[in-house]
């Protein structure tokens, strides 16, 4: 059981790539929290960190308020997961197990029980004499994952563990990634850069571009008021549809059409002085719905388009549609009779907009009142 | 022209191949063998096919108190077996640092490996030579050894070094979490699965010595300390009594040690050790 703080961390390599800057976060016990981030992000680098694999440049990194800087991995009562499994491919699936208790110099009957154990909870028990070459893939990452249970460690750290998998084995793989945490409460951090593993095990999201956290928070919040438009695009799929809007009179034009807003947001946008600039405004593709399935008060936003690709999805249809020259997608039901070249009237579910600053590309959102306010 | 008549006829010119190159190595070594069993120490009366064929050369080389030629045999499988076990520690100990740590004059070192090969081992005559001399290994069999072994270092470190790289490094740092060091990684997870190049690299160093002739005829001087080559060229080289029969019967000899390690080392001269680490 174990709290993890990292505080100013910073990784250069060589005189002048920086890649990562100014991380700070605090770790929770028991947490699970998810790195998600594009490619080249950061995201394994500061993984690799914790772990002790990487030096770390500058800053400090706590685990239970004990720098952990100069202490070698393997003192760090860290388990890590890797992307490639990184079985040792000459031990069979129980001595791939044991090898780290061995290292520890635990009893041998202390490291049958518990490798047993793991394999038990990870359904392994049929192939501990197996050798790796002889797994399929899932069963592989399984032993990976065995390799880390048994050694109870405090963290758990996992790179990327499903990258490798095909998508039914992935989604089986998540639920039981997931049930594992539930059932032994470790602290874990993920890395993953698919959105979906991030929203659906994390307790917290930690979304990181080139090396900076973008934002942290619950998977609710950080797909419900995303700080930026790079969270906003990045979280989700598909994508939070982003377009170039201008504000005036209280009413948004994107391109020719106009939208008008809610009071409360004129107000807010008003108030935070965006009257008369150019923003960004967001819509999820889910909150542009179909004129007449909203309720009265939305439907001032209704605009014609021509749907231009449709895409079924099983649940739910993808319509591509443009307005203003910028493409756009939204999801409807399945049950929608739409096809290529109809025009559908659209109106965006006001309620669940998000405007975000045309330079900083951060969310403009109410200012909260100071604490003392509120109480009087 | 069909596909059959292609088919056959580049079947034709491959077999040809083979039965070309099969004579080139079996040509000489018939011959080797027809010698050692023609009695009589002449080579012109010597038939491949010997008419009356015995072994008495062989008798003669073990059992003759004028051969020293259990001597010589003993010696190169002394210096054979210690070149080769010395040079699989040192060359895969240099082969592990130059893969996995990074340190100033990597790339350089790897560089100089590269351009020793280039120069023939005759430059560093007598360097060697002096070297010897001033340390007093001069005609002792670890003398040779020495020379033996810090000369595969270069050219084999370099081998070893290319197949470490292909051991995914997320083994290593598996293992490190796992709570190895560099000498545990080094000995349970590099080693074992290195073993078709270390079975080569053993095997070749255990050959060298029986092949070798210039060195030792620098390094060795006396007759007790001669190696197989060295011994049996000064069979066929004595200006008074060439002795070209019992010369190709201790030569054909030379094969039996090389052929057992041979076999011995070929079980780990199997490819597909590391399949099953990682994913593909």
């Amino acid at each position: 059981m174990s709290d993890l703080k990292l505080v100013d961390i910073k990784k250069t390599y060589g005189k002048d790539t920086t890649v990562v800057e100014g991380f700070n976060l605090e770790i929770n016990d028991g947490e699970f929290i998810v790195f998600v981030g594009p490619s080249g992000c950061g995201k394994s680098t500061i993984l690799r960190m914790i772990a002790g694999l990487e030096e770390i440049t500058e800053g400090d990194f706590y685990i239970n308020d004990k720098r952990m800087n100069d202490i070698e991995p393997k003192n760090r009562d860290i388990a890590m997961v890797f992307q490639n499994y990184a079985l040792y491919p000459h031990m069979s699936v129980f001595d791939n197990m044991a090898f780290g208790l061995k290292l520890r110099g635990k009893k041998k009957s202390e490291i049958k029980r518990r490798v047993d154990e793991a394999a038990k909870i990870l359904g392994l028990t049929d192939f501990l004499t197996r050798k790796p070459k002889a797994l399929s893939g899932g069963q592989r990452q399984r032993v990976a994952l065995g390799r880390a249970i048994v050694r109870d460690a405090g963290i758990f750290l996992m790179d990327e563990p499903l990258s490798n998998l095909d998508a039914k084995l992935r989604v089986q793989m998540r639920a039981e990634i997931s049930k594992l945490h539930h059932r032994l409460g470790t602290t874990s951090i993920y890395v993953t850069h698919d959105q979906t593993e991030a929203l659906t095990m994390a307790s917290r999201i930690v979304v990181l571009d080139k090396g900076q956290i973008m934002q942290v928070g619950t998977p609710k919040e950080v797909y419900d008021m995303p700080d930026n438009v790079f969270v906003a695009e990045f979280i989700g799929s598909p994508a939070m549809n982003i377009f170039e809007a201008e504000l005036r009179d209280g009413q948004l034009y994107i391109g020719d059409q106009s939208i008008v807003l809610p009071e409360s947001h004129q107000k807010m946008l008003r108030d935070s002085g965006y009257d008369g600039k150019a923003i960004k405004f967001g819509v999820r593709p889910e909150d542009i719905r179909e004129t007449h399935t909203l309720e009265e008060s939305n439907k001032s936003t209704a605009f014609d388009v021509e749907v231009s690709v449709v895409e079924l999805h099983g649940s739910e249809i993808m319509l591509f549609a443009e307005m203003s020259g910028r493409e756009f997608i939204a999801r409807v039901d399945a049950r929608t009779d739409v096809s290529v070249g109809d025009v559908v009237q659209f109106s965006f579910d006001m309620e669940k907009c998000h405007y975000f600053d045309n330079d900083t590309n951060n969310a403009i959102r109410k200012k909260e009142a100071p604490v003392e306010e509120v109480l009087n | 022209m069909n596909k059959k008549t292609k088919n056959r006829i580049s079947q034709v010119i491959m077999y040809t191949l083979i039965i070309i190159m099969a004579v080139i190595i079996f040509y000489p070594l018939l011959w080797t063998l027809g010698i050692s069993l023609n009695p009589g120490t002449s080579l012109y009366s010597a038939s491949m096919i010997p008419e009356d064929w015995s072994f008495e050369h062989y008798v003669w080389l073990f059992t003759d108190p004028r051969s020293d030629y259990l001597t010589w045999y003993k010696n190169t499988l002394f210096v054979a077996f210690a070149t080769s076990i010395l040079a699989v520690i040192f060359v895969t100990l240099t082969a592990y640092a130059f893969s996995r740590y990074r340190f100033v004059g990597r790339k350089y070192g790897l560089y100089a490996f590269l351009i020793l090969q280039m120069f023939p081992v005759l430059m560093a005559m007598v360097a060697i030579y002096i070297l010897l001399n001033q340390v007093g290994l001069l005609d002792t069999l670890w003398g040779l050894i020495l020379v033996y072994v810090g000369g595969a270092i270069p050219m084999n470190a370099f081998l070893v070094k290319g197949y470490f790289d292909t051991i995914p490094r997320e083994l290593d740092d598996s293992a490190k979490m796992d709570g190895a060091g560099h000498f545990r990684i080094f000995f349970t997870i590099m080693l074992p699965l290195a073993k078709p190049i270390i079975a080569v690299v053993a095997l070749f160093n255990f050959m060298a010595p029986f092949m070798d002739f210039i060195l030792p005829r620098i390094v060795l001087r006396s007759s007790e300390n001669y190696t197989l080559a060295l011994g049996l060229f000064n069979m066929v080289n004595d200006a008074f009594a060439n002795q070209f029969t019992r010369f190709a019967a201790g030569s054909i000899l030379i094969a039996i040690p090389i052929a057992i390690v041979f076999l011995f080392l070929q079980r780990y001269l199997i490819s597909g050790l590391m399949s099953g680490s990682t994913k593909g």
